[in-house]
């Protein structure tokens, strides 16, 4: 048995379903252990399955997930490494929270309908975002600085923004509570109820948001298929001399990426206010759901591959939700859901440098 | 075994056993046999070149001596003895050593942190002293000064070439696979390399040799063999070959096209370029072009002779501004280039064949038809992939790219098949005018002499100005209409290519 370095990379799809079946055995593994056997893998393993198999708990988590991962995606592409999900999020959120509460459109109830509000809100959040991820792609663009710490500290400005907004100006005075108002209803993205013989099952499926999901997809799929751009976009992750001696401008084109890219992810932030909280709640860090950083789980899971996002968006929003079946169960707290997510990812990593090499059997002849 | 029915070469049988036997190796990758039951032996003390066309498969067999790839059938026998390389450590204890054509070191280290480094992964331990000591050594061999504290990024790519050599003398090699590693080198410092090389030979070593200049393995190589369409089609010692035997062995019928006669002279036709008083800075801030003043005109090929590092790369990479220039004025076709930008010479028709094809020309992951869409001359704004594969489909016949399909990416092509993706994007670019450097350096004498008869036709038929930079005088007397002399960052001399004398083009290129 003989271990080679392989010619052909294996199907995208192997070492992300690898990692998702290993890492989640080390995870039931480590739950085991330190919860000194409190928590069985059957317990365990029952929550997945239930997480899995109850799409209509998962959707809000799911879509969400899915268009921040296509937005990571976009600036993956061109090896521009956009970790900054989190700050482009929450300026889409706020600059939501301003429309429908404090700017002047909001002063004027009735001005604009439900569905304009909402358009209105969306784009600029799609601006807001967009604007974000800009600023961390100037530096990246003109001075070569790396952009990995540079978008995560702009997470941290973005929080201490909104957390300046919410204890100030935007506080609602109503209560005790350090958070703004509550967004009017007709602003929000309304979760369908489904009511069978008399049952009633609350779901958090926003078809609003599962549209503008289909349709950022698709928008993505046109940009990097049919367009130059997606093509520079893909270029400038593998030799950006190419670009260079085509007339390519190159700074441009890593302006783009990013700035794509937190467009994208703004419209995550509109999502997460109208669609979940309704309002901002300091200290926005703690409250935060973090999709920007598990984004990039569900980005690299995709291996990239855009058909594959929805799919790892839909594994991950189940696991979120099986952590919460096993709180419910009383196994573990909201901890859990991060046992899992880490021990998916430590061992994708692990796998992604195994992945280059292969075993071999062969039989040595001696001569003779 | 039938493989061995196979073989009809002359067999050289010198009164010693070979270091290296290959028996049989065969290797497929998806679509092609790389290599088909390839029999060889490689005698201790020899230098032994290993010839073919591009994709012949000289590539993949030297990787499997070194243990990246491992054969589908076959064998390897070292002294007589059977071994398996699964990786290039194994390959290194039976101290075979690969040097390689893009140098494998950290820029921001210096050489000897890089060399302890490299040794370290190989299991050997060296203190940075006795490192220091071992590179002043080797690079005095090589007549050249090298600190071995100095960053890396500071070398010149012959300087990092030579820290490759070192990395495998400290190796301990006694097998070094050169695979076109050389290829890239100014000819002068490629002669200094031959020299080491020959050095290495008798002091005992062994020199497996990739070229595609017949000429230079006629010059320095003991054995030559070839290799054809993943065929070894023969073995030749020193005294039996000859230029015409290697080219029939590489060629085959191509060989009858192998000419350097003067191609059919152009028909010039008023100004196209316009070059004037022009000051161009080189990497280090000094100044690498002083002053250059020339023309080119429609329908004529421009050609520029010199040793490299004279200011040629610099000059070619202004023109196509890549590279900002201070002084001077660059025109073409009347308009002043200085606030225009490479964007709108692509879209222009102005193609450019750069230096160094994988680091500047093409992107090796992307795939034939995405490297030539990237340029804005065939799409701009949506990409309409169904021409653009066409046209892929027609230049990989016209230039009998090998490839099992336009879809595939680059980095499975060999390295002449890659050259000849970026030397077709850009001839079909050139409706205007064409820009090169070392147009054919990658390529096999067959293929360059194609090129060079397609460049010309285009030249001759539409009408295109080129302005070609080469240290092949070979090519150039071949392609020229004009011939421009640069040394020392200027223009020493111009001439007719007709009235144009070899020896004296060469005193002006050394003066
Ligand atoms: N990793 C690979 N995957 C697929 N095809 C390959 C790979 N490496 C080489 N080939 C193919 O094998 C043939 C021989 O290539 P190579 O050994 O690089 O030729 P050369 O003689 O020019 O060095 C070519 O047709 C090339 O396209
Ligand atoms: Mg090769």
């Amino acid at each position: 048995m003989i271990i080679v370095r392989r010619v052909k990379p294996l199907p995208y799809w192997v070492v992300p379903v690898l990692a998702l079946i290993i890492g989640i055995l080390v995870a039931i593994i480590i739950l085991y252990g330190i919860s000194g056997g409190q928590i069985p893998p059957s317990d365990v393993l029952v929550s997945i399955g239930q997480g899995f198999l109850q799409p209509h708990l998962l959707a809000m988590t799911f879509i969400l997930l899915s268009i921040v991962g296509v937005g990571l995606l976009v600036s993956f592409k061109g090896a521009i490494w956009n970790i900054g999900g989190e700050g482009q999020i929450y300026m889409g959120a706020m600059v939501t929270v301003w429309v429908v509460l404090f700017s002047p459109i909001a002063m004027m109830p009735g001005l604009l309908g439900a569905f304009t509000m909402k358009i209105t809100y969306l784009i600029l959040a799609m601006i807001l975002g967009g604007f974000w991820a800009f600023l961390s792609a100037i530096p990246r663009a003109y001075l070569n600085l790396d952009e990995v710490p540079i978008t995560l500290m702009m997470n941290y400005i973005a929080y201490y923004i909104v957390d300046i907004l919410v204890r100030g100006p935007w506080h609602e005075r109503k209560y005790g509570y350090l958070r703004t108002p509550t967004i009017p209803e007709n602003s929000w993205f309304r979760t369908m109820v489904i009511r069978t013989k008399g049952q009633i099952i609350a779901t958090t499926l926003s078809m609003e948001l599962l549209i503008i999901m289909i349709v950022i997809f698709f928008v993505a799929w046109f940009l990097l298929r049919y367009t130059t751009i997606g093509l520079y976009i893909k270029v400038l992750g593998n030799n950006p001399n190419l670009l260079k001696s085509s007339g390519i401008n190159v700074k441009l084109i890593i302006l783009l990426a990013l700035t794509i890219s937190g467009a994208i992810i703004g419209i995550v932030g509109a999502g997460y206010v109208a669609g979940i909280t309704h309002n901002l709640s300091y200290p926005v860090e703690e409250k935060s759901a973090q999709y920007g950083y598990t984004g990039i789980l569900v980005a690299w899971l995709s291996m990239l591959e855009l058909i594959a996002i929805p799919v790892a968006a839909y594994i991950i929003a189940a696991l979120y939700n099986a952590g919460i079946n096993m709180q419910i169960l009383g196994a573990g707290g909201a901890a859990v859901v991060n046992v899992f997510i880490g021990s998916i990812l430590i061992t994708y990593t692990a796998l992604i440098m195994i992945s280059e090499y292969k075993v071999k059997f062969v039989i040595k002849r001696r001569r003779g | 075994m039938a493989a061995e029915a196979k073989i009809d070469q002359k067999v050289f049988s010198p009164p010693l056993q070979p270091i290296i036997s290959l028996r049989g190796i065969t290797k497929r990758f998806p679509g092609v046999i790389a290599l088909d039951h390839i029999n060889m032996d490689i005698y201790p003390g020899t230098i032994h070149a290993l010839l073919g066309e591009n994709g012949a498969g000289k590539s993949t067999l030297v990787k499997i001596l070194y243990g990246i790839y491992t054969p589908d059938e076959g064998e390897i026998l070292i002294n007589n003895e059977p071994v398996t390389f699964t990786s290039p450590m194994d390959a290194m204890m039976h101290g075979i050593v690969m040097v390689s054509q893009s140098p494998q070191v950290i820029d921001r280290l210096t050489i000897a942190e890089n060399l302890i480094l490299s040794l370290k992964r190989y299991g050997y331990f060296a203190t940075l002293g006795r490192i220091a000591r071992e590179i002043r050594a080797i690079a005095k061999e090589f007549n050249v000064k090298l600190d071995p504290n100095i960053e890396v990024w500071k070398l010149s790519y012959t300087q990092k070439q030579i820290v490759e050599f070192i990395r495998a003398m400290l190796l301990g090699a006694k097998v070094i696979l050169i695979d076109e590693a050389l290829t890239y080198l100014p000819i002068e410092e490629k002669k200094r390399f031959y020299e080491f090389i020959k050095n290495f030979k008798e002091r005992g070593g062994t020199v497996i040799l990739i070229t595609h200049k017949i000429y230079e393995a006629l010059d320095i190589a003991d054995m030559i063999t070839v290799l054809r369409r993943g065929k070894n089609v023969g073995t030749l010692t020193r005294q039996e070959a000859d230029i015409d035997k290697v080219r029939r062995l590489m060629f085959g019928e191509r060989s009858k096209e192998i000419t350097y006669e003067r191609l059919p002279p152009g028909n010039p036709n008023g100004d196209l370029l316009e070059i004037k008083d022009l000051w161009v800075r080189g990497d280090f801030g000094e100044y690498a072009v002083q002053g250059v003043s020339l023309k080119v005109r429609r329908g004529e090929v421009f050609a520029i002779a010199g040793v490299a590092g004279n200011g040629q790369k610099e000059l070619i990479q202004a023109v196509v501004r890549i590279r900002p220039y201070d002084r001077g004025k660059i025109v073409l076709e009347g308009v002043d280039l200085k606030d225009k930008s490479t964007y709108y010479l692509r879209v222009n028709g102005v193609g450019y064949i750069p230096d160094l094809p994988a680091r500047y020309g093409v992107s090796i992951e992307n795939t034939i038809v995405e490297n030539i869409a990237v340029l804005p001359t065939y799409a701009r704004g949506l990409i309409d992939w169904e021409k653009i594969r066409n046209l892929a489909l027609k230049l990989i016949k016209e230039f009998e790219i090998k490839t099992p399909s336009p879809d595939t990416p680059v980095k499975f092509l060999s390295g002449g098949n890659i050259m000849k993706v970026l030397v077709a994007r850009e001839l079909n670019t050139a409706t205007k005018l064409l820009v090169a450097y070392n147009p054919t350096r990658a390529l096999d004498e067959a293929t360059a002499i194609k090129v060079r008869k397609i460049i010309k036709d285009k030249v001759r038929s539409q009408g295109i100005g080129a302005l070609i930079a080469s240290e092949d005088l070979d090519e150039i007397f071949q392609i020229a209409d004009r011939i421009a002399v640069m040394n020392s960052g200027r223009i020493v001399g111009v001439f007719d290519a007709e009235k144009a004398k070899r020896e004296e083009v060469e005193k002006l290129m050394v003066m």
